[in-house]
């Protein structure tokens, strides 16, 4: 590549990061502003927005809401992922690909549509729209996830581990949890959070299958169709510094996984 | 991680720890003769689960929503009699306040997934090729961070830079370039900012992983042959990176045809898209569940159609190209 489209590149690169952080630096720095109305100038500053949301016991009541729905369905989904990964890794039998095809199908469904196919099997099982319907949607949703990170994990584990586990006298269950499920883990912990953040950011399966109850993303939206507040702008900045320093985490503990599989 | 730190301890001789009593433990070893005594039965014990799992929670919903597609009235009520019918796809075709706003979302769609390829085909290509490998991660992560956080969030982010007195209205008039603020919000260039906005990092990660695999030395060959940058482009890096770009535009097009609360925030009347037709008759009230069961169904069929027919074309266009 010339020089010249180097730097084109370097420049539509430094366009879109601008692109990507300049409209959530501003959301934050609306947050402090003394004033109902949300725009430009700000004329002076307060922390008054935040004493809202502290206050306010419906955001509080959204947020742990959100929060055990996002622990329980990564739990659940943990378990589905990893069992199906190990299931399906090394092994060929007939109709290994269907399975396959059906376990990444939810992260394929678009959104809407995967809603409301759970909300119509919700109720036909007979499942009141609330806490567990929306924990049942966010677990399949995310097994795919799981079981891509945990195959991936799976394919650089030597095959010796788990025969010299049996040599041993370790039964295949013993074995797995004491010799495949130590290796497993950091991916476990790296699809885990991505999971807790698919769940506590989603919108459209929580809106179709939610009681009356709403999540913390559902009560923004619908506080956003009511009006613009900064309280609004308060919520978001606490959402979205507790989401990226739980992503930046999970990403060092992958990211330590690679450097550490390559030594072992 | 070494034998001697993970299974050290694992042996026969091991009666004491938790593992030892649990494998001398009645039950424990009634229970693994059924299921361990021979490989055919540990086969069918570690599979069973997930096979019934994804049956039964993967396909069982989509299967149950073709079912109610085909009803002439659900959920159930004492006095009407459901019975099965195309009725409920008939009406698709009977009217075009349906009719556009489908055709609206797969134009909008596919042209954004255009948009955002072209867009992020040289951020990808500048990241894997022109960045330090050690401070990849760094780059990387300022592009990540963003995409953490949720749609709902993301959505108001914009609303904040294209209000009327949001910060882009401020700057053009600060600038002099506009009078009066400029109407963006609730329009086509809106949602497709707010579109580009929530999707453009599932386009990025697989073009940026399958440039990164292609070597350096390749581009370096074809250049000592006397190859010009656009026929090393050409030749090399864009056959090369395929299959990136058709899992990136899968992503994409099927995300942004599944989204709702984005249209919903950032688009207007003009702007209605297909997700917001269905979601509707969830919402009224009465029998409109088959109705929205069926669209779903059309949405669906023609969204994994057209992503599987653009994925074969570009696996035969990188088959001729590998030839």
């Amino acid at each position: 590549m010339t020089r010249n489209t180097r730097i084109l590149m370097q420049c539509i690169y430094w366009a879109f990061v601008i692109y990507l952080l300049v409209p959530l630096f501003l959301m934050m720095l609306m947050g402090f502003k003394d004033s109902k109305f949300i725009g430009f100038p700000i004329k002076s500053w307060t922390l008054d927005w935040y004493m809202t949301v502290f206050a306010d016991t419906a955001v509080l009541q959204a947020f742990a809401y959100s929060m055990v729905i996002a622990v329980v369905s990564t739990l659940i989904a943990l378990t589905m992922g990893t069992w199906i990964a190990v299931a399906l890794t090394g092994r060929s039998f007939w109709g290994r690909a269907i399975i396959l095809g059906l376990t990444l199908l939810p992260a394929i469904i678009p959104g809407v549509i995967s809603a409301i196919a759970f909300r119509i099997a919700a109720r036909v099982v007979g499942m009141e729209p609330g806490m567990w319907a929306i924990i049942w949607s966010h677990a399949i949703h995310n097994v795919p996830f799981v079981v891509l990170v945990v195959m991936a994990r799976l394919s650089t584990m030597p095959k010796s581990y788990a025969e010299a586990a049996r040599d041993l006298g370790a039964d295949p269950i013993i074995a797995f949890f004491r010799v495949s499920l130590p290796y497993l883990t950091p991916a476990m912990i790296g699809g885990g959070v991505f999971c807790m953040l698919l769940s506590f950011d989603d919108f459209v399966r929580s809106f179709f299958l939610g009681g009356y109850e709403p999540t913390l993303p559902v009560l923004i939206f619908a506080k956003l169709r009511s009006g613009m507040s900064p309280e609004i702008n308060a919520i978001s900045t606490i959402v979205l510094v507790l989401t990226a320093l739980l992503g930046l985490w999970a990403e060092r503990s992958m990211r330590g996984l690679s450097k550490r599989a390559s030594h072992d | 991680m070494t034998y001697t730190t993970e299974t050290g301890t694992a042996g026969k001789t091991d009666r004491t720890g938790f593992w030892g009593r649990l494998s001398t433990f009645g039950p424990y070893v009634a229970l693994t003769d059924i299921l361990l005594s021979s490989p055919r039965r540990q086969f069918w014990f570690l599979l069973a689960i997930p096979i019934l799992w994804v049956f039964i929670t993967h396909l069982g919903p989509i299967l149950q929503m073709l079912n109610v597609s085909l009803l002439s009235s659900y959920p159930p009520s004492p006095n009407k009699v459901s019975v099965y019918t195309l009725e409920n796809y008939r009406k698709f075709w009977s009217d075009s306040i349906f009719i556009t706003p489908f055709i609206r979302t797969l134009v909008f769609s596919s042209v954004l997934t255009l948009t955002t390829l072209i867009i992020m085909y040289p951020v990808a290509y500048f990241l894997a090729r022109h960045v330090r490998r050690d401070r990849q991660i760094l780059f990387l992560m300022l592009l990540l961070i963003p995409f953490w956080v949720g749609e709902v969030v993301r959505i108001f982010a914009m609303m904040i830079l294209l209000g009327n007195n949001g910060a882009l209205n401020i700057l053009l008039q600060w600038l002099g370039l506009t009078e009066r603020p400029i109407p963006f919000m609730y329009t086509g260039f809106s949602l497709s900012a707010g579109i580009i906005y929530l999707t453009a990092l599932y386009m990025l990660m697989p073009l940026y992983s399958a440039l990164e695999k292609i070597p350096a030395s390749y581009s370096e060959a074809a250049a000592d042959l006397g190859a010009g940058p656009w026929t090393r482009f050409r030749r090399i890096t864009l056959p090369l990176s395929l299959e990136g770009i058709a899992s990136g535009c899968t992503l994409v097009f099927l995300i942004s045809t599944g989204m709702y609360a984005t249209p919903v925030l950032l688009g207007g009347p003009s702007t209605t898209l297909f997700s917001e037709v269905i979601a509707g008759f969830f919402h009224v009230a009465g029998d409109q569940w088959p109705v929205g069961a069926a669209f779903s169904c059309i949405m669906l069929l023609t969204a994994l159609a057209l992503s599987g027919g653009f994925n074969k074309l570009m696996g035969f266009l990188a088959g001729r190209v590998s030839k």
